[in-house]
């Protein structure tokens, strides 16, 4: 599918790490009934990732909230291992961003996110977006160019609900 | 699949560094040197972190005595994760290379490429340490299981030398 609004997530599988290790967790399941910022971004540790599109959503999650988003789930081509690593040393998982590892790529692929840049060692991973989605549905979709974090950021995102 | 007296297939790996990314050559790094390579599953998973990599950096200087000319680290993860963690662990101070097989070619091309979905983990690297010479697998040290970091440790494969 491509994300437009008004369209609705397809059903994936992701995993993160827990208490026990790593468990898999059901988009549909952080979806049903509830407000939700889910963005996606090229990779933890990547440059602008941790310099920009991270820190823009740990300044406005209290916003978010405020305006009755119930969580904050960033997306990532990466395992749960990384991803537990870089949301500890990044301070979004203090500040209570959900970090979901799309391990295999294939919800990106599928959203048509993808992008392969071999020099860089990236490969399969995700271009940046930001969506609020109410029940599964999305309302409201900011999607980057390729190499950009402009309008899929916590503030411009923010500023359009 | 990898076997001593075995000459590695050649591979390029894609590194990140402060003055952007650049390409490393395996046969260049192995011709005419006698050179370690070590491959964890993956940077910032349990056994990597709290043993495989240090047990490098605790030997780093024995091998160098011992005529080893580098020490590789391999693992299937992208760059920019493979340079936060070589400085976290302090192995590119122990003076590590750590290079970053993105795209699991290499580990796939030696036959030690393993997947577990559950946890996350994709066409990684199973567990080894190894002398190279002059490009030809002289000493092996294979692990059974990838949670395991034994007889592929630094202090085992320096005590083999």
């Amino acid at each position: 599918m491509t994300i437009s609004v008004g369209g609705k997530l397809p059903e994936a599988t992701f995993v993160k790490l827990g208490a026990e290790g790593p468990e898999s967790v059901s988009l549909g399941s952080l979806l049903a009934g509830r407000k939700v910022v889910l963005f996606g971004l090229p990779g933890a540790y990547t440059g602008p990732c941790s310099t920009a599109h991270i820190p823009s959503f740990i300044r406005t999650a209290d916003a978010f909230r405020a305006k009755g988003v119930a969580e904050i789930i960033c997306v990532s081509v990466n395992d749960p291992f990384v991803l537990k690593a870089w949301g500890e040393a990044t301070g979004a998982t203090a500040a209570g961003i959900t970090l979901l590892g799309d391990a295999d790529g294939s919800y990106t692929k599928e959203l048509k996110m993808d992008f392969t840049a071999p020099h860089l060692g990236l490969i399969g991973r995700s271009n940046r977006y930001a969506l609020v989605l109410e029940d599964g549905v999305i309302t409201h979709a900011n999607i980057d160019e390729p190499g950009v974090c402009d309008i899929s950021t916590g503030e411009a995102l923010l500023a359009s609900l | 699949m990898l076997t001593e007296g075995m000459k590695l297939p050649d591979a390029t790996f894609p590194v990140v560094t402060d003055d952007g990314p650049r390409t490393v050559t395996l046969s260049a790094q192995l011709n005419g040197r006698r050179v370690v390579i070590f491959a964890v599953p993956g940077a910032f998973t349990p056994t990597c972190d709290s043993a495989h990599m240090p047990s490098f950096v605790r030997t780093a200087d024995a091998f160098r005595q011992k005529g080893i000319d580098e020490i590789i680290c391999i693992s299937v993860n992208d760059p920019h994760v493979m340079r936060y963690w070589g400085r976290l662990t302090g192995a590119a101070d122990a003076g590590i290379s750590l290079l970053a097989d993105a795209g699991a070619e290499f580990t796939r091309a030696i036959g030690m490429d393993y997947s577990n979905p559950e946890r996350g983990m994709l066409n990684r690297s199973r567990r080894y340490a190894m002398l190279v010479e002059d490009g030809v697998v002289t000493r092996l040290h294979l692990e059974e299981a990838t949670g395991v970091c034994e007889i592929s440790g630094g202090e085992a494969l320096l005590a083999a030398l």
